[in-house]
This record gives C-alpha cells, sequence and structure tokens, in this order.
C-alpha cells in the first residue's frame, strides 16, 4: 500500500503546456495534423492525446480507456433500447464511470471520515487506507463522458459507432486534462469535420496560446510566490498583507486557469476546432449569480443542464428552488476535491445565490429599472471582494488554515511583518487588469482582430518578452490539475 | 494558404528578439544570475583576484565542526602553504563535476590561472546521487553557466528547459539502477544486487551488546551500502565524462589540472559492513587514479588519510570534516602541488 500525496501527482507532472516539451509537442502535432489527409487525422490525434496523457503516469490510460469503453457501448445500446431499458443503461452508465471518480477521487476522503464516524460513535471501521495518485484530468473527462451518455439519452446526440473518434472526443489533448468540459454536440461533430489548413484560425490559436502563457507564467506564477508565502504562515503576517494575499489569489486562481483555457481553446483553433469559452471577465460580475454565469462556465453550464434543470431548476417553490442550488453547489465544491473545505466554499456560494435570488425576489421592481453606473461599481467590488473572501477556502488546505487565515486578519491589524511585493507585479496586475476590462466579453483573439496592425505586433513582442525575463522559474502546476 | 506576411512577421520578431538579448543583458540578466546562478560569483571572485591556483568543491571544502579551533576551508589551508601564490576557491555545496567543468569553461582564458584542483568525490558516482532530487535544481542554476545567449538562458529558465526531471521519476531510476545492476566481484558475494544487499542488512540488522538490533546502526550501515555499492562504468556513468570534459578544458587551457580525490569514512565501512565493501571502494578508487593518472591528471589520493573520528555526520555518509581532517587533505594536495610550484612551498 503506496501513500501519494498531492505533492506526490504534481512531482510525476511533466509535460505542461508551459513546458519546453509542450513548445515541441504542439507544432509537431499541429504540422502532421495538416500534413495527413482528412481519413487519418483522428488517428493521428488520438495517439498524440494519448502520448500527452501518458507523460503522467502511463498505465493510468487504462482507466482512461476503461471509461471511455463503458460510455462508448452505453450509448449505442441507450440508442437502441426502448424507454426502460434505455433508463437501465443510463444509470448503469452513470454509475459505472462515477464509481471509477468515486474510487479514485473519494475513496480516501470517505475513509477518513467513516473512520472520523466510527470514534465518535463507537463502531468498528478497518483503519487501513488505500490513497491512489488521482489519474490526471479525471474528473474533467468522467464530466464530459457524462455529457455524451445524457445527451445521447435525451435524444439530443446520435451515439457514435467510431471507437477511435469516440476516444479522441473524451480525450482530445488539448482540454484532456483540465477542459473546457465539452459537448458532444460541440466537439464530437467537429471531430467528424474535415478541417483544412486556414492561416486565420492558426494565428487567433497562437494569440490565444500567447495569452494563455503570458497569464500562467506572467501573472498568476509570480502572485504564487505571495500567497505561498502568506498561507504558509498566516499567523506572522498583517491583516493589511493578508489581505493583499486573498486579492493575489484571486488573480492567481482566475489566471491560472483562464491561462490553461485559453492555451487549451488556442492549441484546438489552430487546427481548426472551436471549443467553448470557460472564462468571460467573471470578476467585472456585479452579482454572485453572474459571476457563475462567467466562471468555469463549461462546468458551470454542466452542473445547469444535467443537475440543476434536473432537478427541476428555478420553477418549482422557492424552497425546492433554494435545495436545488444547494445540491448543485454542493456537488460543485466536492468536484473540485475530496475536502470538506471544497464543500463548505461550494456550500457558501449556493447560500450567497440563494440570498440573492430572494433579494431579488423583493426587490423585484429595483431591479428592473436597471442599475445605474456607481451602483453597478459598488456591486461588482461588491461581488469580487464576497469571491475573493470564498477563496480562503478553497485555497486553504484544511480549516485550521481557514481559521488561523480569518483570526490573523482581524487581529494583527497593527502588526509589522517583512512582507513587501515587488513594484513590478503591481505593474503586471495593472497591465492585466486594463487588458481584461478591455476584452470586455470578448476573446483575446477575436478582440486583436480588430486592433491596429502595429498596436498587435507590439503587444505579442510585449507579452513574449514578459513571458521570458519575467516569468517565474519555480515549479508552479496548474491549480486545476490536482481535480 | 501562408501569407508572405507572415515569414516577414517572423523575421522581425526575430530581429526584435536579437535586440532585446542585448536589452536583457545590460538590464535584469545580472539580477537573474545572482537569483538563480549565483555560483558565478566564485568564478569572478577568482579572476578578479588574479588567482594562479583554483580549488574547485563542494560543501566538502568549507564544512567545519562547531568545536574547530580554525573554521577555515580546504582550499586556505592549502593556500598556508603557499603564501607567495593566490589561492583561491570556487566552492557550490551538492556540486558535481558537470558544475565544476561549466564554472571553469566560465573563466576567461585571459585570466591568471594556472593550476585548477578539482574535487573528485567518490559518491558522485553513485547512482543515488546521480539522480538525486537536487538534480533539477542544480540543472537550474547550471543554465546561466552555459554559455547561451543571455535571453536564450532565460527562456530555457522559463520553460523549464533543463533536466526537470520529478523527485519521482528521480527516485524510479536509481532504485531500478540498485533492483537491477549486479555487482561483479572476484570472489562469491551473497547479495548480488544492491536492492538485496540492503534488504540483507535490513533483515538481519546490527546488534546490541546484548543481541538486540541496534535499528540506529542498521540504517547506517544500508545507508553505507546504498552510498559505496556500486561499479563505475565508464562508458555510462555521466561523471566520468564531466571529469574528462574537465581534462580536455585544462589541456586546451594549459592549465596544471590535480584531482583531490576526496576522503571517505572507510573505517566505519569496515566496522559496519565489512570487506567486501572495502573492496568495492577501493576498485572504483584504483579505476578513478589510474584512469586519470593515464590523462595526464595528477590525483591525490585521500581515500582513507581521514580517521573516523574526523567525520562531523555520524549517521550520514559525507566528506564533511573536522579541522585535522580538513588539514590532512589540504596537508595532501600542498604536497602534490610542490610539483608545479617547487619554490613557493613553504
Amino acid at each position: 500500500m503506496t501513500f501519494f500525496t498531492i505533492t506526490h501527482l504534481i512531482n510525476l507532472l511533466t509535460m505542461l503546456f508551459n513546458s519546453i516539451e509542450f513548445l515541441l509537442f504542439f507544432p509537431i502535432v499541429t504540422l502532421l495534423f495538416f500534413l495527413l489527409p482528412h481519413n487519418y487525422r483522428w488517428m493521428h490525434l488520438l495517439v498524440a492525446s494519448c502520448i500527452f496523457y501518458m507523460f503522467f503516469i502511463p498505465q493510468y490510460i487504462f482507466i482512461l480507456f476503461t471509461t471511455i469503453i463503458i460510455d462508448y457501448l452505453a450509448a449505442i445500446w441507450i440508442e437502441k433500447s426502448d424507454e426502460i431499458k434505455k433508463k437501465r443503461y443510463l444509470i448503469i452508465s452513470i454509475i459505472s464511470t462515477c464509481l471509477v471518480l468515486f474510487v479514485f477521487k473519494y475513496f480516501d476522503f470517505f475513509n477518513h471520515n467513516m473512520l472520523a464516524l466510527s470514534h465518535r460513535f463507537d463502531f468498528y471501521y478497518p483503519e487501513k487506507m488505500i490513497q491512489f495518485i488521482l489519474p490526471i484530468g479525471l474528473s474533467f473527462h468522467t464530466f464530459q463522458s457524462l455529457s455524451y451518455v445524457i445527451e445521447v439519452y435525451r435524444g439530443n446526440q446520435r451515439a457514435e459507432k467510431h471507437f477511435g473518434i469516440y476516444s479522441l472526443y473524451v480525450m482530445f489533448y488539448p482540454q484532456l486534462v483540465t477542459g473546457p468540459i465539452e459537448r458532444p454536440q460541440n466537439l464530437l461533430v467537429q471531430l467528424r469535420q474535415e478541417k483544412p489548413f486556414q492561416y486565420s484560425n492558426l494565428i487567433e490559436g497562437l494569440r490565444l496560446v500567447l495569452f494563455g502563457l503570458f497569464l500562467k507564467m506572467v501573472i498568476a506564477d509570480n502572485l504564487g510566490v505571495y500567497v505561498d508565502q502568506i498561507y504558509s504562515k498566516p499567523e506572522s503576517f498583517s491583516s493589511l498583507s493578508i489581505l493583499n494575499g486573498l486579492l493575489f489569489y484571486s488573480f492567481q486562481i482566475y489566471c491560472d486557469f483562464f491561462g490553461y483555457s485559453s492555451i487549451a481553446i488556442g492549441c484546438a483553433k489552430a487546427m481548426g476546432y472551436n471549443l467553448m469559452d470557460n472564462f468571460r471577465n467573471p470578476y467585472l460580475s456585479s452579482s454572485i449569480g453572474e459571476f457563475w454565469h462567467r466562471w468555469h462556465i463549461s462546468l458551470s453550464t454542466w452542473f445547469r443542464d444535467y443537475v440543476y434543470l434536473s432537478l427541476g431548476g428555478s420553477r418549482v417553490k422557492i424552497h425546492r428552488w433554494a435545495i436545488n442550488i444547494l445540491v448543485v453547489f454542493i456537488l460543485s465544491g466536492l468536484w473540485h476535491g475530496a475536502n470538506w473545505t471544497f464543500v463548505i466554499w461550494g456550500l457558501t456560494h449556493g447560500v450567497l445565490l440563494i440570498v440573492e435570488g430572494l433579494v431579488n425576489r423583493v426587490f423585484k421592481t429595483q431591479k428592473d429599472k436597471g442599475q445605474n453606473t456607481i451602483r453597478k461599481i459598488f456591486n461588482t467590488i461588491k461581488t469580487f471582494v464576497i469571491v475573493s473572501f470564498t477563496w480562503v477556502l478553497f485555497r486553504a488546505t484544511d480549516f485550521t488554515q481557514v481559521k488561523l487565515i480569518v483570526k490573523s486578519l482581524i487581529r494583527n491589524i497593527s502588526v509589522s511583518d517583512d512582507f513587501s511585493v515587488d513594484p513590478k507585479i503591481w505593474l503586471f496586475l495593472l497591465f492585466f487588469i486594463t487588458l481584461d476590462s478591455v476584452l470586455l466579453n470578448n476573446r483575446f483573439d477575436v478582440w486583436c482582430n480588430k486592433r491596429h496592425l502595429t498596436f498587435r505586433w507590439s503587444l505579442y513582442i510585449a507579452m513574449i518578452l514578459m513571458i521570458i525575463v519575467f516569468s517565474n522559474v519555480d515549479n508552479f502546476p496548474f491549480i486545476y490539475f490536482q481535480f | 494558404m501562408i501569407p508572405k506576411s507572415f515569414y516577414y512577421k517572423i523575421g522581425v520578431i526575430v530581429i526584435v528578439l536579437i535586440c532585446m538579448n542585448y536589452l536583457y543583458k545590460y538590464t535584469y540578466y545580472e539580477k537573474d544570475i545572482q537569483t538563480h546562478s549565483e555560483v558565478i560569483n566564485g568564478v569572478r571572485k577568482v579572476v578578479k583576484d588574479s588567482c594562479e591556483v583554483v580549488y574547485v568543491g563542494e560543501s566538502s571544502n568549507t564544512n567545519c565542526r562547531e568545536d574547530d579551533i580554525d573554521k577555515r576551508s580546504i582550499s586556505a589551508f592549502i593556500g598556508d602553504y603557499y603564501p607567495t601564490l593566490r589561492v583561491g576557491d570556487i566552492t557550490k555545496p551538492a556540486a558535481h563535476a558537470e558544475i565544476f567543468y561549466l564554472l571553469l569553461k566560465n573563466i576567461p582564458e585571459s585570466s591568471a590561472v594556472k593550476t585548477v584542483i578539482v574535487t573528485l568525490n567518490l559518491r558522485s558516482f553513485d547512482a543515488n546521487w546521480i539522480y538525486s532530487s537536487l538534480e533539477p535544481q542544480i540543472q537550474k542554476y547550471a543554465v546561466f553557466l552555459r554559455g547561451y545567449p543571455p535571453l536564450v538562458g532565460r527562456f530555457l529558465l522559463a520553460f523549464k528547459g533543463y533536466d526537470n526531471r520529478s523527485e519521482a521519476e528521480l527516485e524510479k531510476m536509481y532504485k531500478h539502477e540498485w533492483k537491477t545492476i549486479e555487482l561483479k566481484v572476484p570472489f562469491p558475494l551473497k547479495n548480488k544486487t544492491v536492492k538485496e544487499w540492503d534488504r540483507a542488512m535490513f533483515h538481519e540488522g546490527m546488534k546490541n551488546p546484548d543481541g538486540s538490533k541496534n535499528y540506529k546502526l542498521t540504517e547506517l550501515a544500508c545507508h553505507y551500502i546504498k552510498t559505496y555499492a556500486f561499479q563505475i562504468d565508464t562508458v555510462k556513468n555521466p561523471r566520468i565524462k564531466d571529469f574528462d570534459n574537465i581534462v580536455m578544458l585544462a589541456r586546451e587551457r594549459n592549465w596544471n589540472l590535480i584531482f583531490n580525490f576526496m576522503a571517505e569514512n572507510t573505517e566505519k565501512a569496515q566496522e559496519l559492513i565489512g570487506d567486501e565493501l572495502i573492496f568495492l571502494i577501493k576498485q572504483n578508487r584504483d579505476l578513478l587514479v589510474k584512469r586519470y593518472h593515464r590523462n595526464g591528471v595528477l590525483v591525490v589520493d585521500n581515500l582513507e588519510c581521514v580517521p573516523n573520528n574526523q567525520y562531523t555526520d555520524t549517521t550520514w555518509t559525507t566528506e564533511h570534516y573536522a579541522e585535522r581532517g580538513r588539514k590532512i587533505v589540504a596537508r595532501n594536495v600542498a604536497d602534490s602541488l610542490k610539483r608545479f610550484y617547487p619554490n613557493h612551498f613553504f
């Protein structure tokens, strides 16, 4: 029995998007893709995706293929069967796919809690634990597989008979590890289409890759140094430094995940595939509800379409609606990690959303009138502050750390510390905030299209230089890799 | 199709990057060197001080014991014997021959350096060190020593363009060697591999006077096996290539070259494990000494010259010596230096 931690997992990762290996892998795969005839491209992408995945733990590819086979067969049987059998196959598929997720992601969490309960209520529970290394991107491709089976069940998607194409749908390397969690109606259909070489696609794809690398390497990783400092010993920092840390984490996680998504979307775009957007200026949201329409869109819409609406959505009585919201957000928290901190993080957002929903119902008329600019700015700041505080639950390893952060934030007003931020970091942050605000609902690649050539190329060169000269050289894996 | 303008744009980027390389060189490069490769300061210092003799080593050069009266380094003690010569040192803990080579390469040809004394650490040939978890860190600071254009060096650092194998991967490598490489000796060896030997020692254990198992000593004995039970493969061992490179460089630069074969605690190895391990240690020593003698290098063999009580680490294998130990090594090196500086010895 081996004990592994997240650190072990992170240490095992080798082909990150921001590595020299990937800088070689991506152009080679893209070039070969266009050199090959359409009929062989799926094979090429599938092999490339397998190689990409096997850079992690090669044996784990069998786990991935197990879920692929289960859902591939289930979808075909669902399509062929009558209503009763259809449901049975759907349930079998969901349970077996989730079982893999449970074993690798939640088994240890379950065991710990059962053990704690056994001590509390005095019943026997064996103390031996088995902790596996979480297969990379398991939560993401599990959800992508499930969305396919559910869509086939609902009759929105025909079952894919070509095993290779279906495998590629689950394993498509740009989004295999951290999403965006795609839908079959979007990606599966595209995988069958012939994608001729288009210069504009290549350029837009490269722009997104560049933008993503900039977000990850210049902003997120540099902020990460300060965040780690604060979270490693919060009690020794002043309230102001901790606030600084919270602010930095908000941007670290945003730029980290947004960066990854941009690179993923860009890599796919270069080959002509359009993946769904994952972020749309989330920190410009003026409410928690709006935030969830703009943050990790592929996951929020997944929960909306397959859980929230299945439970009745908002077309039910108010208490039932509140329960639906809570269920969705607790599940969303749990999806992020097998830890109570994530559950409480999800629950907090659920409660906030319910409160917001109730307030909106009471003051419905006022909302209808629309918001004036000052009110909107106030609400945006308020939402950002709330979201930033809830990130504490997300970032902390356990509740002791959460408590320490909160305690230090309240008590350490007069404490002096040696926390100092390199002025460059503020400049980077300012640059990013400006860029993010200017993009306003536009994707970077599309926004660039509307800019003058000189401006555009100055921006590229500035970004390339900032990546080379100012990126953090320590190992900061993508935060969402652990999910 | 790709329009022609695309190639022009790429051309512009390349030109801009070349210009930026110079801009970077005169702005942030020095700061980055101080952050990531400060070891280069050692090279700069010996050049600036016009040192004629340079001692290159790892922590064994400077490490001392608390009760040492004279806490100076081996290189400083060597300097005592040659007061008329400028003896400098470049010391980087945990470094090995590849780094020594890169550091020496960074010494400008116009410098005053005439003689180079390089630490030859037997343990650095062992799988446990070759695949040490420190290796990625070492490779990281080595990037700026490799002589790439500054911006290329920074690019490689940013994108982890160096041997950045994970700790788990490295662990797998040395464990694989321990498991698979058979020790070939001219007498019957009960345990053919390091893994078998280590396991046998762990099960049998070192005993207390009352016959019970002494866990601390057993752990130390296992550690001695894992550290010294190996046979250098002159074709595959990367350290051989590194020392060979140093020899070549010294020839190119017309330097006198001395390899300072560091002392190992053979007394303890004999006490804990016995003749079989001592045989392997000496076999490796003989191989290295002969190999580099043949190549015209002066090898100072200190292997057995430091007694057990002069080792500062008692629960681990290191080349960290107390004052007398350091002085013994320094004396031996100083003696061999006479060959190049007979009139300066004091």
